[in-house]
């Protein structure tokens, strides 16, 4: 077979002059091309024992302190970048501020009630209770090309992240942890393909499955459960958390409801969703190691006065 | 001498690989990043012919497989790589011995990014990856090209330099007369 690839399919003249180089050559094509198959059906089935792992471990090993060097050395990249955005920026936050500073002192006069009351709920639900967290740094960005939508960040094993646990950021919910080294992790962001989060319409409490779409914007296709229900835009939407907090812990923003479009053929509407998140502008992250500092099931008083509660609220 | 060579192409490689994860994802154009070990693997194809371009490529396409953030099948880099610069490689000897000139290396460029490209998707929807998105495929592929080219005309005389200083003596009589 070798052979027959290596005997050239034009001009004799010219093959003999270095049959052998040519044959040298497409033999070496041909190793790498069966030495890539062998990897791929090798790997392709990504069980736990693939014989890869090592291999990923091993570079996980070498790579991840240098994308740490390397990442430290971003900050002037990034600062030519932001410069050209920082005037604009800047002048649209200070406005924004302003706004925001007259709405939130209006607010602030009439909000004791409806912040006791939320608070109460809050406590009742368990919806968001406070979990340890380890903060950790993202220092690798997946390509476009790749439409891998994933992240390194530089926490491992070592640190006591492992495969399943929820990743967020001040804003809100950024991904899951699918594979671990011992000192990086890689984090699935929310707007891969492969990813589904349970998501709860905030205003209805309704149940959904958010799924990404794999778009740079890193935008959101949400499902409701219930075929009936119709989300709006401006909704908020939270993950409603799986059983032992893995992979995902309740209660952690996801994003709003942009549009709402009926299902063509079916019951059901699809909602566009902007996560919170800005996939591309992600870099602290926090990853739930631990569970929550109170247990999330506390039972309940049968008739607590609103006194004690209001206090008890203040001392957690 | 030889030596040399493969410790300088690995050490371009390993460069090449650190400095696309995770520092010119920083500065990615839509979400596309220069592919800096395709362009890497073309230098090393263009400055030693098919054979340095498929193992390069092998190795460099290996590293993308296993390098975190990677989570797809490994292998499929690799492939893509290798075949990408084993014909970098024989656009290099099918012209002359001689230097290849400019347009020459960004059309090289271009066809290394649009085949490697192709090879990745192509196997990954083979293997039913749900992530392979083609509508989005041609606008990713032309923004890559376009930043490959960019980048192509900073490292690639930069590679083929520093590799042409450690040619050996007869290969460099026979190459440059």
């Amino acid at each position: 077979m070798l052979k027959d690839l290596g005997t050239p399919a034009r001009g004799l003249v010219r093959s003999a002059g270095m049959p052998r180089e040519i044959r040298r050559r497409r033999t070496v094509l041909v190793l790498v091309i069966l030495a890539c198959f062998t990897l791929i059906v090798l790997d392709a089935r990504r069980s736990a024992g693939s014989p890869v792992e090592p291999l990923r471990e091993a570079a996980a090993g070498v790579f991840g302190p240098l994308e740490s060097t390397a990442s430290s050395a971003r900050q002037p990249v990034d600062n030519l970048r932001d410069r050209f955005a920082e005037m604009d920026r800047l002048r649209d936050e200070n406005e924004k501020l302003k706004k925001d500073n007259e709405s939130l002192t209006r607010d602030l006069n009439s909000s004791d009630y409806a912040r006791n009351r939320a608070a109460e709920l809050d406590k009742l639900l368990k919806l968001a209770p406070a979990f340890t967290m380890t903060p950790a740094r993202v220092i690798g960005i997946g390509s476009a090309q790749s439409f891998n939508h994933t992240v390194t960040i530089d926490a491992g094993t070592a640190d006591g992240v492992h495969v399943d646990m929820t990743v967020l950021n001040g804003n809100g919910l950024v991904g899951r942890v699918v594979r671990t080294t011992q000192a990086t992790a890689t984090v699935l962001l929310i707007g891969d393909r492969k990813s589904t989060v349970g998501g709860r319409l905030n205003a209805s409490m309704a149940l959904g499955f958010v799924s990404g779409r794999g778009e740079v914007a890193g935008l959101l296709d949400y499902h409701l459960v219930d075929l009936k229900a119709r989300p709006k835009p401006g909704d908020k939407i939270v993950t409603w958390g799986s059983s032992d907090n893995a992979p995902y812990v309740p209660g952690v923003p996801i994003g709003e409801v942009t549009s709402v479009t009926a299902n063509e053929g079916a019951l059901g509407s699809t909602a566009t969703i902007r996560p919170y998140v800005d996939p591309t502008r992600i870099d602290t992250v926090g990853v739930v190691t631990g569970p929550p500092a109170r247990p999330p099931r506390a039972q309940l008083k049968p008739a607590p006065s609103p006194k004690v509660s209001t206090t008890e609220g203040k001392v957690n | 001498m030889i030596a040399l060579r493969i410790g300088l192409a690995a050490l371009f490689l390993m460069v090449a690989v650190t400095v696309q994860t995770s520092v010119l994802t920083n500065i990615a154009v839509a979400g596309v990043t220069c592919d800096l070990v395709l362009i890497v693997v073309i230098a090393l194809a263009l400055s030693r012919g098919p054979e340095w371009g498929a193992i390069a490529g092998f190795a460099g396409g290996l590293l993308l497989d296993v390098v975190p953030p990677a989570d797809h099948t490994a292998g499929r880099w690799a492939l893509a790589l290798a075949i990408a610069g084993y014909m970098a490689g024989l656009i290099r000897r099918e012209t002359s011995t001689g230097p290849v000139g400019p347009l020459g290396v960004a059309l090289t460029v271009v066809l290394g990014t649009a085949v490697s490209l192709f090879i990745y998707s192509a196997t990954g929807s083979l293997l039913h990856d749900p992530s392979v998105d083609w509508g989005e495929f041609g606008v990713r592929l032309g923004i890559a090209a376009g930043y490959d080219v960019v980048g192509a005309i900073v490292v690639i005389p930069l590679v083929m330099w520093i590799m042409g200083r450690v040619v050996p003596a007869r290969e460099r009589r026979r190459v440059l007369p």
